[in-house]
C-alpha cells in the first residue's frame, strides 16, 4: 500500500470524491479447499474502499483472485475471513447485476428474452418492460438480432447482449469480470466506448475486473493493482482523466506514463505468480 | 515446392436450396433402404435354402401370417392391448422419474438420503419382482403398467438428476445475480439447461419401456404382441411369432421417434444436427 502516492499521478483529484463508501472491503480473505489437499490461499487479506457512482478497475495476474474478489462482492462465494459491506438502498430487488465473461447468457432464450430476464423476475408489467427492453437493445445495437438465439450471434453481440441485461434492471453496483477478454482488440475498444458512453450518461458504482492496463485507465476513475497469489492491494490509483471521456485520452502523454507505472508496477507479480505455478511442478 | 492452399465455396455454399433438399432425399432414402435391404437378404437366404424356412419363415409368409392374424381380430386387440400398457407405464415412469430426478438434482439432502438406496434398486432387474407385482395388483393390465412404470422411471431419474447436476455453475451464478429463487432458478435455468440430455434419457426409456413390455407379456402370456410371440413359438405358428415381433419394432421405433419430436419441440434454440466430423 505504501506505493499509493508513488503512484499516484500528479494532478489525480483524491479529494474530489469524498462520498459514502458504496463498497467496502475489510480484512477480506479467500481459500480453497480442494479434495485431498491443502487450502489454497486465493485472496487477501484485502481492504478496500469503493465510493459512490464510482467506475473502479482491478488489474493483476491470471490467478491472483481478481474474480475471487467480484464473486464475494456479488455474494456468489463468501469470504474466508474479514467482511465485504455494499450499501444498497433496498428499493431494487436486483441492486447488484453482473456481467459475465462468458456463460452469462442463456442459449435457450432470444436475445430479446435474456435482456428481459432480470425485469421479467422483478415483476415489472410487460408493456413497461418491452420499453426498457427495446431501449437497451437499441442503444448496444441489438435490435435487428431481438429474436434470434445467442447461438447465432458473434462473440461481440453476445456480450453486448451480456451487457444489456445486466443494464436494463438499472443496478446500483454493477460488476464486470473480464467481459471484453474474449473480443478481438477492434471490437474491445467498440464496446469500451459503448460502455464509457453509457456509464457517463447515467453514473453508478462499477467493479470492472480487466487484464489490460490500457482498458483500465480508459474506464476507471481509480485503478487497483492486485499482487500475485494470494491477491493484495499493492497499488491504488487514480486517474485524472476529465469526465467525460472518450478513447482519445489512449493518445495523451500521461496516459502512456501512467501505463507504464501500472506495467511496472505488475510486472514482478506477474512473474511471481509464474514461478509460484513452475515450482509446483 | 511451394503449394497453393485454395479455399473455394463448394457445392453447400453455392447451391444451397439444392444441397440441403438432395441431403434430406438421401438421408429418407437410406433410412428406408437398409431395412429394405435387410428384408431383401433375409428373404433371399430363405429362398437359397441356407436355413430350413419352416424354422426361419421368409418374410413373403409373413403376409399370408398377417392376415390370419388380422382376420380373426387378434392383431388389433393385440397390438390396442400393448399400446395402452406401454403408454400408460412410460408416462406414470417418465413422470415420476423426471419429478424426483428434479428434486434429487436440486438437492443435496434428498440425494444424500435417497441415492444410494435407489441405485440398489435400480440394479434389480424388475421381471424379478414381476410375481410380487401380481399378487398386489392382480394378473392384468395393472401388474404390466407399474412394471413397466417401475421401469421406466429408473432410467428417467437418473439421467434427469444428472442432466441437472451438469448444468455448468456460469448459468447458476449468472441466475444467482438476478436473485431467482428455486423456483425461478428451476423455470429459467435448470429445466431448459437440462431438457436436451433428459429427451436423450426419456428416448432411451422409451425403447427399454417397450423392451419390458415384450418380456413381461412374454412370461405372463395373457395378451398382448408379447403373447403372440410366445404363442407363436409354442405353437409352432413362427409366422405369428415374427409378425408380432416386427410390430414390437414398428411400435418401439415410431414411439422413439414420437419422444424425438415432442423433444424438438421444446429445444429450439439448439441446431438439429451439428456433429461436425472431419470428413
Amino acid at each position: 500500500m505504501d506505493q499509493i502516492d508513488h503512484l499516484t499521478a500528479p494532478g489525480s483529484t483524491g479529494e474530489e470524491k469524498p462520498a459514502a463508501p458504496r463498497i467496502t472491503v475489510r480484512d477480506a480473505t479467500r481459500s480453497f479447499v480442494t479434495a485431498g489437499r491443502s487450502a489454497v490461499h486465493a485472496m487477501g487479506p484485502m481492504d478496500l474502499t469503493i465510493g459512490d457512482d464510482e467506475f473502479l478497475c482491478v488489474v493483476g495476474p491470471s490467478g491472483c483472485g481478481k474474480s475471487t474478489l467480484l464473486k464475494i462482492i456479488a455474494g456468489l462465494l463468501a469470504p474466508s475471513s474479514g467482511e465485504v459491506a455494499i450499501n444498497v438502498s433496498g428499493e431494487h430487488r436486483i441492486p447488484i447485476a453482473m456481467v459475465f465473461q462468458d456463460y452469462g447468457i442463456y442459449p435457450w432464450k432470444t436475445v430479446r428474452a435474456n435482456v428481459d430476464l432480470g425485469l421479467r423476475l422483478t415483476g415489472r408489467p410487460s408493456a413497461e418492460r418491452r420499453e426498457i427492453v427495446d431501449d437497451w437493445l437499441a442503444r448496444l445495437g441489438l435490435t435487428e438480432f431481438a429474436d434470434a438465439y445467442p447461438g447465432a450471434l458473434s462473440g461481440g453481440m453476445r456480450q453486448r447482449v451480456s451487457v444489456a441485461r445486466a443494464l436494463a434492471i438499472d443496478p446500483e453496483v454493477l460488476l464486470m469480470d473480464e467481459p471484453f477478454a474474449a473480443l478481438d482488440a477492434q471490437l474491445r475498444e467498440v464496446l469500451q466506448e459503448e460502455l464509457l458512453a453509457i456509464w457517463q450518461a447515467r453514473r453508478r458504482t462499477v467493479v470492472f475486473v480487466t487484464h489490460s492496463l490500457e482498458e483500465a485507465l480508459l474506464l476507471g476513475d481509480r485503478v487497483v493493482v492486485m499482487s500475485a497469489r494470494p491477491g493484495r492491494v499493492i497499488a491504488d490509483i487514480n486517474v485524472p482523466f476529465e469526465r467525460p471521456r472518450t478513447g482519445a485520452v489512449r493518445t495523451d502523454a500521461l496516459f502512456a506514463k501512467l501505463r507504464g507505472e501500472l506495467r511496472t508496477s505488475l510486472q514482478p507479480q506477474v512473474t511471481a505468480q509464474f514461478d509460484a505455478g513452475k515450482d509446483k511442478r | 515446392m511451394s503449394s497453393v492452399l485454395t479455399r473455394r465455396p463448394g457445392a453447400a455454399e453455392l447451391h444451397p436450396v439444392r444441397t440441403r433438399r438432395r441431403w434430406t432425399v438421401t438421408k429418407v432414402t437410406l433410412g428406408i433402404a437398409v431395412p429394405v435391404l435387410f428384408v431383401a437378404v433375409w428373404q433371399l437366404i430363405a429362398v437359397l435354402e441356407w436355413v430350413d424356412p419352416f424354422l426361419y419363415p421368409p418374410p413373403s409368409r409373413l403376409g399370408p401370417g398377417l392376415a390370419a392374424l388380422w382376420e380373426d381380430g387378434r392383431l388389433v386387440d393385440a397390438t390396442v392391448t400393448s399400446v395402452r400398457r406401454v403408454i400408460l407405464g412410460y408416462l406414470l415412469g417418465a413422470v415420476a422419474g423426471v419429478v424426483i430426478g428434479f428434486l434429487m438434482g436440486m438437492s443435496r439432502v434428498l440425494r444424500a438420503a435417497l441415492e444410494p438406496f435407489s441405485w440398489a434398486w435400480y440394479t434389480v432387474p424388475k421381471l424379478a419382482l414381476l410375481p410380487i407385482f401380481l399378487t398386489i395388483f392382480g394378473f392384468g393390465d395393472t401388474s404390466v403398467v407399474v412394471l413397466i412404470a417401475v421401469t421406466v422411471y429408473f432410467f428417467v431419474w437418473i439421467s434427469v438428476m444428472s442432466a441437472v447436476m451438469a448444468v455448468p455453475t456460469g448459468y447458476r451464478e449468472a441466475a444467482l445475480m438476478l436473485r431467482v429463487n428455486r423456483w425461478e432458478m428451476f423455470r429459467h435455468v435448470l429445466l431448459p439447461a437440462a431438457l436436451p440430455e433428459i429427451f436423450v434419457g426419456l428416448r432411451i426409456a422409451a425403447g427399454v419401456s417397450v423392451l419390458m413390455l415384450v418380456g413381461i407379456e412374454f412370461v405372463i402370456s395373457d395378451q398382448g404382441l408379447g403373447f403372440l410371440i410366445e404363442q407363436g413359438r409354442t405353437l409352432l405358428l413362427l409366422e405369428q411369432s415374427y409378425v408380432a415381433i416386427v410390430l414390437v419394432a414398428l411400435i418401439g421405433y415410431l414411439f422413439a421417434l414420437l419422444v424425438k419430436l415432442i423433444g424438438r419441440l421444446f429445444v429450439r434454440w439448439r441446431d438439429e444436427d451439428n456433429a461436425i466430423i472431419p470428413s
